[in-house]
Parts: structure tokens; C-alpha cells; sequence
């Protein structure tokens, strides 16, 4: 873990979610290339007048400035970094920027949740998910506001590696995923490694069957595990059984979590549309921050 | 409620209640049956004026408020002639309103959306080196393309390509400007894809083909200013005195992407030529009556669209650059701008009747359409300026007399002045950045990769008054005089 991209709208708590990034030094980060897209809507195509050159600059100029106060703090850290500020689609060119600099994760903000849409990702990180297919990308909801038995509960991720919950269904991307984690050794204390036996699993079969699957899966678990163990990292399995969605978000809580790590198929909007994933409904709907290793 | 709220909220209450009272005043009881043409005052077109006056000087001194809220800018001069006029005419103006939205405005924005996504899959890749030969065929190329894939299709297509060929040049500022001149006004002559305001035309009964009557008058001036660009732009690489591109490292082979939207281009010509031969008879939406063939064209332009999202690589489209916004923007300002301009053409169509007879009288030859159609298109969008001649021209000829029988009479018996019209909106919207929808895209692209523009009047007195009106006066004494 030695290079990550830190893209930012400025919203509120920016700052601190970049600090919480900070953690990641005891896993070996070197350096954040400390990146915003300033969308091209916003000074191109002025309808019948071109191109706001001068708004161009005054958002360059803006973004330089607070990066540059941000850069102080994570030169006191001891972290290396990089300012990317560039005009254009801001998830194509993230990745782009991404996959040019080599980093290992990519970081994007939550959005403001409101009300009327219950959900922490917006569309751009949505799309950012979907387009990520090589690179990690982290969720970093620094500060959301969730509902916790019927009441609306302030809750600060400060320091999101220190207790991951990895949710697993033994794909190639959950391999990924667990090799992704080896990487964050020194970062992390301890590793909740779930299987959650899907409800159509467990519908669709008799009971030997699902003795047998159940065996298999704490067979894998400990495999898993032992993975992590190798590599220096505290793990701990967990076998759950039911929607997986809502059986993760429900573990995570109740282990306290500080993340949940996720592999994701990368699908498209149309397969999503049809078959949905569960990776990104956990990253709407969680109020921890989310990894999603391709 | 805040001071500045109510300010607002009575301002706008005045101005939407006063025209109102102004009108039904006017109007009377029992309107019903009414020439709307012969009983509008003048002041009714003042939404207009206000609208196309708004385009031309917001992104020039507000270009941030402008760019930010010029859909509520739109909204704002189409609330404010459409309420009075519902209120004082009732169905009779309703109807008007309707007809222009179901059977201009949204086949105009779908014919112009379909262009703009299926040209939007095409990339032209590879390193040229932009001499003045090659950039002449470039300019030639894209000329040749812009009646086929419309102006704003071809000048997509071809001004990356283009920038990217001359990067290594000094001078290319006047490359873009006649870049604009050619591919994003000039070459749109030919047929009704080519330019929004010939498309308008060919709604209103002007055939496909006629279009092909332009031919002569756009070879000669395609070919003067292609003259022009090709010695000023050997003068200019003599004296830049670059003979090589400066960074000759990585060289991309040339190439076509997404050739399969030539496939879906075809498709679009076909449903539009297609809606002005055949007669499957009508249907009545909403009290329109609309062709079923033209319903047909623009489902198939629809699909063709799709077809064209469907199949096409995202990366294409991201290499392209492709983004919905100015697509967008002129679904939102032509929204304002055929709302506003119904009294207006009411008005004209209404001849020597209505309350712009002045006018009327006043443009009676061809050379006089053809440079009052060309000079409105160069400060105000040609498309609109366009429907306003072409209504003065009938309301002259053949005042009264429904569409369906004056056009025909009018490309019949007096061709000249329609030509004289077309040519002179679609020429003539070069004249300045803010004559046709085009010019503004290639700036915005031509700016964010770096080549600095002239502004507003420095694009008028260095190139356009020089080049193009010149060119215009040698084309008067030719084909209007």
C-alpha cells in the first residue's frame, strides 16, 4: 500500500476523511496524489458563449490553495503528495488519473444523505464503483448521520482500517479482495471474515445439502483466515446465513465494524439494473465506510 | 418571506398580468376564429426580441449567470408571452402554442439529438500533421460531410482531429475561425440535415431535395473562403517557419471508431427523406393534426439514437469527449425561443394585415431576404430568424392563404427568395460566435485545448467583415441581383 488518490469535491470533512487515510502510513503509505475534476459543465459549453477560461482559473486556483494547505498537513505526517486538478467527466478521468499514477486505492467521498434518498453513494461514486475495474475503491464516510433503532445517530469513522468486516462469496474479486487486505498489515487490528449463505441457497436446498454447504464454508472461512494469520493479521470467522445485503450491514454493527470490504463484479448499469449487486447496495445503504476490491 | 422574495414575486406577477390586460383589451370578447396575425400588437413580440436579445448579449456581459440559469432565463420569456396570450385569446392561442411545441419544436430536437449522438460515436483518430494541404482537406472534408451529418455533427467530429493535427503551430486561431466559417455554417446548405433553420423549413413543407438548389451559391463561397484559408495559411506556416512537429514521440495510427453510427447517419437521412415522400395520411395529437410519416421519422430517429448508445463503446464516446450538455442547452433555449416567437410569426404570416407590414413592405427584393435574413442570423440563432423570413416571404406572396398551399406556390414561382432567405441564414450564422449553435461548441473545445479565440468583436472585425461579408457582397451580385 504505498500510493493512494484522494478525489475530492471539497465537501464538508474532506479534510478529516484524508486524515483518517493517515493510518494507513503503519501499512506503508508513501504517497497521496491529491486530486479534483473540476466538471467540465461547470465552465464549458456556455450556451452560445464558449468557454469560461476565467472560471477555469478561479476553481484551479481555489482547489491549489487548499490543497496546498492539506499538503502541509500530510507533509507533517510524513506523507509524500501529488496535486491532479484537471477539467473533464470526473469518473473517466479519476480512473485515468488513477491507472496513470499506479495507485493502489482510490478514495471518493460519500455524498450528503438526504431524507427523501436514503443512501450514501451517489451516482458519480456509483459509476466510479462500476468503473474501477483494476483498482480498490474506498468509500470514505468520515461523519454520516444513521438510523439506529428508530433514532437518528451521529457516527464519526475516525480510523476505518482499524476493524474491517470482509464479506466474502469465495469469488475471484473476494480473492482479490483478501489479498488487498494482506496489504494493510499494520493498519489493521483485527479482520471479521463473514460468509453469509444466501437466502435462495438455503431455500432452494434440503437440509444435508446445507450441512454439507455450511461445512464447506467454515472450511473456507478458516482457510481465509489463516491467510490473514500468515500474513500478521488478527482474524476471526463468522457464518451467517440470510439476505446478504442486510445480513452484513447487521453483522457489522453488531461486531462494531469500523469497514466492510466487499469484491465486486464491476456490472454494468444494465446487468445491475437486472440482477442488481450487493456490493453496491451495501455501499448505499452502510453507514461504514465500504471497499471494493475488483 | 424576504423583501427581495416578494420584489421578485411582484415583478414578475406585473409583468405576466400586465400583458395580459393588454391583450384581452384588446382582444375583446369572442375570438374564436380569429386571424391571431391580424389582431397581435407589435409589442407581443417583444418576448422575443427579449428572448434572442438575451442570447446574444447574456454570455457576453453575464456569462456566469448566463450559464448558469439560462433555462430560467428561457422559461422566463416563454411564461411571459404565453400566459397573457391564453388568457386573452383562450383555444385560439392555446392551439398555436400547442402546434409549435408538437409539431416544430420537439421534431427539431429530435432530429438534432439523433445527429448529436450518432456523429457523438464517431472518432476519427491519428496523428496528421496540419499543412495548409492537409488542413485545407480537412476543411473540405468536413464541408463536404456537415449537409450529411448536420453542422454540429460534422464540426464535432472533425475539430479534435483538427486541434490535434495543429497543435504544434503557432498561429491557430484563424484556423478555428475558419473552421467554424466552413464545417459549422457554410456546409450545412445542401440539405435539410445540414442546418437547423433548413430543417424548420422542410417541417413546413419545403421538400428534401429543393434544398439541393443551394449548390452553386455554397460552392462559391465554400470555394472563395477556402481560397482565403489556404493563402493565409501557407503565409502562415512560411512565417512560423516550423517544418516539423515538435514532439514526434508518440505518433497514433489513423483510424475510424464506432464506423457503425455511418450506418445509423444513413438511417436518419432515410426517415427523413422518407417523411416527405410518402402520405400515410394524419392523426390528431392533442388537436394537431401530424402526418403519420412524420411520426414514423421520428420514432425511427429515435431508435436510431438508441441504436447508436446501444453499440457504441463507452470509450469512444469518452475519447470523444461526448457529453449531453450542449444538447441540453439548446433543448432548454429552443424551448424558450418557439414559444416566444408564435406572435411573431403569427404577425408576419399575416402579411400587410399585421402590425409588421412596415416590414413587409420594406424587404422586397432578394438581395434585401437574403442580407436581412443573413444580418438577423448573425446576432440572433439562424434557425428561428430563418421561420420569421420564411413567414414574412409568404405573408408578402400569398398572404392569408394556409402553409400547405403557399409553400409550394412560393418554391413554385418565386424559388429566388427562398433561396435568397436559406442562404442567407445559414451563410450568415458564421458571422459571429453567437449565429449558430455550432460556432459556440467549437470555441469551448477549441479554448479548453489550449488555442486562444478571438473575442466576440475581434471575430467580427479581423475574420467575418473581411472574409465572409465580402464574400457575400461578390455572391449578391451573382446569384440575387
Amino acid at each position: 500500500m504505498k500510493k493512494v488518490l484522494f478525489a475530492t469535491k471539497f465537501r464538508e470533512l474532506a479534510f478529516d476523511a484524508l486524515e483518517s487515510l493517515l493510518d494507513l502510513k503503519a501499512a506503508g503509505l508513501k504517497e497521496v496524489i491529491l486530486t479534483y475534476i473540476i466538471p467540465r459543465e461547470e465552465v464549458a459549453f456556455v450556451p452560445y458563449g464558449g468557454y469560461m477560461k476565467d472560471e477555469e482559473e478561479r476553481l484551479r486556483e481555489q482547489a491549489r490553495i487548499r490543497f496546498e494547505d492539506w499538503q502541509e498537513a500530510l507533509s507533517k505526517a510524513g506523507v509524500d503528495s501529488k496535486i491532479r486538478i484537471e477539467v473533464g467527466e470526473p469518473v473517466p478521468k479519476l480512473v485515468r488519473i488513477a491507472e496513470k499514477e499506479k495507485v493502489n486505492l482510490i478514495v471518493a467521498g460519500r455524498k450528503k444523505r438526504t431524507a427523501l434518498e436514503k443512501v450514501y453513494v451517489g451516482s458519480h461514486t456509483l459509476d466510479l464503483l462500476r468503473r474501477s475495474t483494476a483498482i480498490p475503491v474506498l468509500i470514505s464516510k468520515y461523519m454520516v448521520y444513521c438510523d439506529m433503532e428508530g433514532q437518528c445517530v451521529r457516527r464519526v469513522n475516525e480510523h476505518p482500517f482499524q476493524r474491517p468486516l470482509f464479506a466474502t462469496d469465495w469469488s475471484k474479486p473476494s480473492q482479490n479482495a483478501l489479498e488487498f487486505i494482506t496489504t494493510l498489515k499494520g493498519a489493521v487490528d483485527k479482520v471479521d471474515v463473514a460468509h453469509i449463505i444466501g437466502v435462495k441457497i438455503s431455500k432452494s436446498l434440503d437440509k444435508s445439502e446445507l450441512n454439507r454447504i455450511e461445512k464447506e464454508s467454515k472450511v473456507r472461512l478458516d482457510k481465509y483466515c489463516a491467510t490473514l494469520k500468515k500474513a500478521g493479521i488478527k482474524a476471526e470467522p463468522h457464518l451467517t446465513a440470510g439476505r446478504t445485503a442486510s445480513e452484513i450491514i447487521r453483522l457489522s454493527r453488531g461486531l462494531n465494524s469500523t469497514m466492510i470490504v466487499l469484491g465486486t463484479t464491476g456490472k454494468d448499469r444494465v446487468k445491475e439494473f437486472f440482477v442488481g449487486s450487493v456490493s453496491h447496495r451495501i455501499a448505499e445503504a452502510s453507514e461504514l465506510p465500504t471497499l471494493l476490491v475488483p | 418571506m424576504t423583501r427581495g422574495k416578494f420584489s421578485l414575486l411582484f415583478l414578475l406577477a406585473c409583468l405576466t398580468v400586465l400583458p395580459a390586460v393588454a391583450f384581452a383589451s384588446e382582444a375583446g370578447h369572442g375570438h374564436e376564429g380569429i386571424n391571431l396575425g391580424e389582431v397581435l400588437p407589435l409589442y407581443s413580440a417583444i418576448p422575443f426580441a427579449g428572448m434572442l436579445l438575451s442570447i446574444a448579449l447574456m454570455p457576453l456581459f453575464l456569462p456566469k449567470f448566463w450559464h448558469h440559469h439560462f433555462g430560467k432565463v428561457s422559461a422566463f420569456w416563454a411564461v411571459l408571452v404565453a400566459i397573457p396570450m391564453v388568457i386573452a385569446y383562450t383555444g385560439t392561442a392555446l392551439y398555436e402554442f400547442v402546434h409549435v411545441i408538437v409539431a416544430d419544436y420537439v421534431p427539431f430536437i429530435i432530429l438534432l439529438w439523433a445527429l448529436f449522438t450518432v456523429s457523438g460515436g464517431i472518432l476519427l483518430r491519428g496523428s496528421l500533421r496540419g499543412t495548409p494541404v492537409v488542413n485545407t482537406v480537412m476543411l473540405i472534408i468536413g464541408t463536404a460531410l456537415a449537409s450529411w451529418m448536420g453542422t454540429t455533427g460534422a464540426a464535432m467530429l472533425m475539430i479534435r482531429p483538427f486541434l490535434r493535427a495543429n497543435n504544434y503551430r503557432k498561429n491557430r486561431s484563424f484556423m478555428v475561425v475558419f473552421f467554424i466559417f466552413l464545417v459549422a455554417n457554410i456546409g450545412g446548405a445542401l440539405t435539410p440535415l445540414g442546418d437547423p433553420p433548413l430543417f424548420l423549413g422542410f417541417l413546413h413543407g419545403v421538400p428534401f431535395t429543393w434544398t439541393f438548389n443551394l449548390l452553386p451559391e455554397m460552392l462559391v463561397v465554400a470555394a472563395i473562403v477556402l481560397c482565403i484559408y489556404f493563402v493565409l495559411d501557407t503565409y502562415m506556416y512560411k512565417k512560423e517557419g516550423i517544418t516539423a512537429p515538435v514532439d514526434e514521440g508518440v505518433k497514433e495510427p489513423f483510424g475510424l471508431d464506432g464506423a457503425l453510427n455511418f450506418l445509423f447517419l444513413a438511417g436518419i437521412i432515410g426517415a427523413v427523406l422518407m417523411s416527405g415522400l410518402v402520405d400515410w395520411g394524419s392523426i390528431n395529437m392533442f388537436g394537431i393534426h401530424r402526418s403519420v410519416a412524420d411520426l414514423a421519422r421520428d420514432g425511427i430517429l429515435i431508435v436510431m439514437g438508441a441504436l447508436s448508445l446501444v453499440t457504441t463503446s463507452r470509450k469512444v464516446r469518452e475519447d470523444n469527449d461526448f457529453t449531453w450538455a450542449p444538447i441540453l442547452e439548446v433543448a432548454y433555449l429552443f424551448a424558450g425561443i418557439f414559444v416566444s416567437m408564435v406572435p411573431c410569426l403569427l404577425i408576419l404570416k399575416a402579411g400587410t394585415k399585421g402590425a409588421l407590414a412596415f416590414l413587409i413592405e420594406a424587404v422586397k427584393e432578394p438581395a434585401h431576404y437574403f442580407w436581412a435574413a443573413g444580418i438577423l442570423s448573425s446576432f440572433l440563432d439562424n434557425a428561428p430568424t430563418y421561420l420569421t423570413f420564411f413567414s414574412t416571404a409568404l405573408g408578402s406572396y400569398y398572404p392569408g392563404m394556409p402553409e400547405a398551399q403557399a409553400v409550394p406556390k412560393l418554391i413554385a414561382e418565386n424559388a429566388i427568395y427562398l433561396k435568397a432567405i436559406s442562404c442567407g441564414a445559414v451563410f450568415m450564422g458564421a458571422n459571429t460566435y453567437i449565429g449558430n449553435a455550432p460556432n459556440f461548441m467549437v470555441r469551448s473545445i477549441a479554448e479548453e485545448a489550449g488555442t486562444p479565440m478571438p473575442s466576440f468583436f475581434g471575430y467580427m472585425v479581423k475574420y467575418s467583415i473581411p472574409v465572409l461579408c465580402t464574400t457575400f457582397v461578390v455572391i449578391t451580385y451573382i446569384f440575387f441581383i
